[in-house]
């Protein structure tokens, strides 16, 4: 009797036994299936590129392909403008890496990085915020060329504007800072508060946005992102690794490593 | 009355849309489809259609659509796009016999990626285009320069153009018009007085903050409000709350921009299946929050989520210190009785999981009964309250008392007569005690599981706390059921002995020191004087207890007004007023305060903690208190803020429901990175807490931590 009942409780732990085995197999093979994708980096897949030639493509899975090169809404546009255009064209055409990297010391030890952006383009402002930590914090030894491509419509090419003028006067990174932090709609009065809260002369402010300059550096950006043949906003060149909409910081960081390790000298030599 | 309504709007919906289609009654005519050519990348696939195939004589108006088939991912914009963005719009300049066309807007759903609100559409959105002919009945030539911006990683402006020829003639492209009939009634329609009676908005001071209030005469399901007070005005996400009939909501939202002059105002309030668009009655003054926190509406497999982390957070109670006594002394009445039959000790098991799961749907429904008053409820919270305390500290001394062997439990001897017939019952009774009495004790080791489980139970349908509570329950009682399934395992338990004896006054030991810590607890709610109080009372009764003989009536009389009177003594007494501490480094809670120092570059720890909050006090002194965080927190530019939930405070809970808890430890930082904050998990480490506060404060803190 006693016996009996000791050999049942060793079958009904056998059972359960089992029964355990296959509950912990299929939560095993559950947390395998979601875990696994995060245990295997996203794989970096690059592209050369035809043109510009020596540049090559970051190629981010869904997004890359199917598009037209992109120009920006509101296409028609007078002759006048379609030769400016042209000739901004073959203006960067001739000097990419002075464009792409105007201003950044190619000889030092940062990897130079330029970025596009438009601030009324919901993940710029996420991404521009993140490069700029990144280059503050300085830990992985970057500089950033930041080229404003308004695209959408004219309170972006104002806000745009307003930027690039706000560098004549030392005063773009806080610009740029306000103007991607704080939910905005870009007007003139808006811009003149932003000049009055950050020390910058409202009156030279609105003489610069309309100078030849001004609209010389948007040509430039603009002739820049259909060189590389950007499709949106935001985008981003690594050395001279091409990447388009937001990606993660450890994906900026792996190739900006492997841009150091292979350098982009070839590409854009030290002037 | 309430399904009546609904269906008066949903019929005026369909009245709205069909009124979009003048020529209905004419003979469907399969000629051709009234569309334009395709437009198509990966991220939209755009094409105009027109619920009528040709222009009928002398009519004005035609029904057209910009459909819209977004790519996976890829999301468009409403007319107002929230923080950044920008809404489609059509050139229809080159078109021919046009002589206007309005988009009617879809509700729109509200995106949050990275911080940043969109409204906006996904998957498929077809915009209702109403539009009217200069020359009745004659042949219209549509050009729609279309410009639209589409994002999902990229944003990609897209701008193309759709024409489309619509000839005289009659019939209707059947599958065109159910398309606009079906995207028109999503159109918010204008208020109606048997919809939504009363719309309000006002602002708070300094337009931080807009408050908006509506009334519905049916139940709202899953609102969202979205304000337009023109172009230079952008909200932030609203805190929406419903009263308890679900007729009445409020919400705020903080103000993100701000213009001076205010030129339109309108408020879109979608909710399942209905939408209304009006201009709110502006209020000089904000009216106050009435209600707890909407509940967002779950889906089933949402619920058994938490079902499942409701059941492995009871079964975690069980490990609790304030918990594992209770089954132990379970254990050791059963070790006594283990000369019983296996199926007594089945049945006594059972009894005691009995306990636990009425007590847990006590607990349920009191709480449905508090939603029901429109009261708030938090987890932990009878630990603010004294009578509760003091109640439960009785109990606890008594029975240390008992298990130090001051006195044995008796019950008049005329009662027990009449219960040693009923044999085994008064067993019974014991053992649903036990049970009921470790899910009381339970309560206040709020584990990570619980808060998570509690929380939503808290904002959820009456069946999801039904279903919350019962699977807390239920783990919580899965060891008793364990010996219920398996008597056997009572066989293997030690023979007793001597050592019994000291376990007896071991657990009575460890019943003491709860009951000192509830001790403690009541000192920091109701002021150690009336502590002092009941401790001196209780001391008496355990005095009296322990005192054989006398008259049974007039001894039973004592033991009750013993009993009683801590009870009413601290509901009686006004609590001291106890000026709230600030400790060293540590500044008191300000909410206020939060905004303005991460304005200033500062970065803010908030720490909410009670006295009553076991998993607070851990944190405190084994992480707060230590190196490295104490140090961190010293630092300059960071500003340590603690918030003393001991005594019920509503500003503090109304700062956890923001946050989406009801329960502590809570613990947030806030800073220039991260000015919605950052939710520390209820278990703190230091790494987590530099991880945040780097995080938070971006440069300032990064190198001054280096």
């Amino acid at each position: 009797m006693k016996l009996d009942a000791f050999a049942g409780d060793q079958i009904l732990d056998k059972n359960r036994r089992n029964t355990l085995l296959v509950v912990g197999a299929i939560g095993l093979g559950y947390a395998g299936l979601r875990g696994l994708p995060g245990l295997f980096p996203e794989t970096l897949e690059l592209e050369p590129m035809a043109n510009p030639p020596g540049f090559r493509r970051y190629v981010a899975g869904e997004t890359s392909g199917g598009f037209d090169p992109f120009v920006g809404l509101n296409m028609q546009e007078p002759a006048e403008a379609a030769a400016m255009r042209a000739a901004a064209d073959l203006r960067v055409r001739e000097n990419i890496c002075a464009t792409l990297y105007g201003g950044l010391d190619l000889t030092g030890s940062d990897v130079p990085m330029a970025s596009f952006s438009d601030y009324y383009c919901p993940y710029c402002r996420v991404q521009t915020k993140r490069l700029a930590d990144m280059v503050r914090s300085g830990d992985i030894g970057v500089s950033v060329a930041w080229h404003e491509l308004p695209l959408l419509g004219e309170s972006s090419n104002l806000a745009a504007k307003a930027a690039l003028a706000a560098k004549r006067q030392g005063a773009y990174p806080e610009f740029h800072a306000r103007l991607m932090r704080s939910p905005f709609r870009a007007t003139l009065e808006y811009l003149e508060t932003l000049a009055r809260d950050t020390d910058v002369d409202g009156a030279q402010l609105v003489e610069d946005m309309n100078s030849p300059e001004t609209s010389r550096e948007l040509e430039d950006s603009a002739a820049l992102a259909r060189l590389f043949a950007f499709i949106g906003t935001p985008a981003l060149v690594i050395g001279r690794t091409v990447v388009q909409g937001q990606v993660s910081d450890q994906m900026i960081r792996r190739i900006v490593e492997l841009e150091r390790e292979e350098g982009w000298s070839d590409i854009c030599p030290a002037a | 009355m309430t399904w009546s309504s609904r269906l008066a709007r949903i019929h005026l919906s369909c009245a709205i849309a069909l009124s979009l289609l003048p020529a209905l009654g004419v003979r469907p005519d399969m000629a051709h489809a009234a569309e334009s050519e395709t437009f198509s990348n990966p991220a939209v696939t755009a094409r105009l259609v027109s619920a009528e195939q040709g222009v009928a004589a002398d009519s004005k108006s035609l029904s057209l659509g910009l459909d819209l088939d977004l790519g996976d991912g890829w999301k468009a914009y409403w007319r107002s796009p929230g923080e950044v963005g920008l809404p489609p719009s059509i050139d229809w300049s080159g078109s021919d016999n046009l002589a206007s066309a309005e988009i009617l807007w879809p509700a729109p759903e509200r995106f949050t990626a990275f911080g940043i609100e969109n409204f906006g559409y996904h998957d498929r959105v077809l915009l209702p285009i109403r539009a009217t002919l200069a020359t009745a009945g004659a042949p219209v030539r549509l050009r729609a320069q279309v410009s639209l911006l589409t994002c999902s990683d990229i944003c990609v402006p897209q701008d193309f153009e759709l024409t489309l020829d619509i000839p005289v003639g009659n019939g209707i492209d059947r599958s065109a018009a159910d398309l606009i009939t079906t995207f028109a009634g999503r159109v918010p329609s204008d208020p109606d007085p048997s919809i939504i009676d009363t719309l309000t908005a006002a602002f708070g001071p300094d337009r931080e903050y807009l408050i908006v209030t509506a009334t519905s005469a049916a139940p709202f399901q899953t609102p969202d409000v979205f304000p337009e007070f023109g172009e230079l005005f952008t909200f932030g996400k609203p805190d929406i709350r419903l009263s308890g009939d679900r007729r009445s909501l409020w919400a705020r939202l903080p103000v993100l921009a701000a213009g001076d002059e205010i030129d339109t105002i309108s408020v879109t309030i979608t909710d399942t299946g209905r939408a209304v668009t009006g201009a709110p009655r502006v209020l000089a003054e904000t009216p106050p929050p009435p209600f707890r926190l909407v509940p967002q509406s779950t889906s089933a497999w949402q619920l058994l989520t938490y079902v499942l982390l409701a059941f492995v957070g009871g079964l975690i109670l069980n490990a609790m210190p304030c918990v594992l006594p209770v089954l132990s002394i379970k254990l050791a009445s059963v070790i006594k009785a283990r000369d019983h039959s296996e199926k007594t000790i089945r049945g006594r098991f059972v009894v005691s999981a009995l306990g636990v799961m009425v007590f847990m749907w006590v607990l349920s429904a009191s709480v449905l009964a508090l939603q029901w008053f429109g009261f708030n409820v938090g987890w932990g919270l009878q630990f603010q309250n004294p009578v509760f305390l003091t109640l439960l500290f009785l109990i606890l001394a008594v029975f240390a008392a008992n298990l130090f062997g001051i006195f044995e439990i008796s019950l008049p001897s005329s009662l027990q007569t009449r219960l040693a017939s009923a044999g085994a019952r008064q067993g019974y009774a014991g053992d649903f005690a036990t049970g009921a009495f470790a899910a009381i004790l339970a309560t206040p080791c709020s584990a990570p599981f619980l808060g998570t489980a509690v929380a939503f139970a808290l904002t959820g349908r009456p069946i999801d706390i039904l279903a919350i509570f019962s699977a807390l329950g239920l783990g919580l009682a899965l060891p008793y059921l364990a010996f219920a399934a398996r008597p056997g395992l009572v066989q293997r338990l030690p023979r007793p002995g001597t050592w019994m004896t000291a376990l007896k006054v071991g657990l009575g030991f460890l019943l003491a020191l709860t009951a000192a810590w509830i001790l403690w607890v009541l000192g920091g709610v109701s002021g150690f004087r009336t502590a002092g109080l009941v401790a001196l009372l209780s001391l008496a009764l355990v005095a009296l207890l322990s005192v054989r003989g006398g008259h049974t009536m007039v001894r039973a009389g004592f033991v009750v007004l013993l009993f009683a009177s801590p009870l009413v003594l601290v509901s009686a007494l006004e609590p001291e007023p106890v000026s709230p501490v600030q400790t060293a480094n540590w500044v008191v809670f300000d909410r206020r305060e939060i905004p303005r120092l991460v304005s200033q570059g500062g970065i803010v720890f908030v720490d909410v903690t009670a006295d009553w909050c076991l998993t607070c006090k851990a944190n405190k002194a084994l992480v707060l208190d230590r190196e490295p965080v104490a140090s961190l927190l010293q630092s300059e530019g960071l500003t340590a803020m603690r918030a003393d939930w001991t005594r019920p405070n509503p500003e503090i809970s109304r700062y956890l429901e923001t946050h989406g808890r009801f329960g502590i430890p809570f613990n947030a930082v806030y800073g220039p990175g991260a000015p919605e904050g950052i939710v520390l998990s209820e278990i703190l480490t230091a790494s987590a807490i530099e991880d945040a506060v780097t995080k938070a404060g971006g440069r300032s803190v990064a190198s001054s931590g280096k």
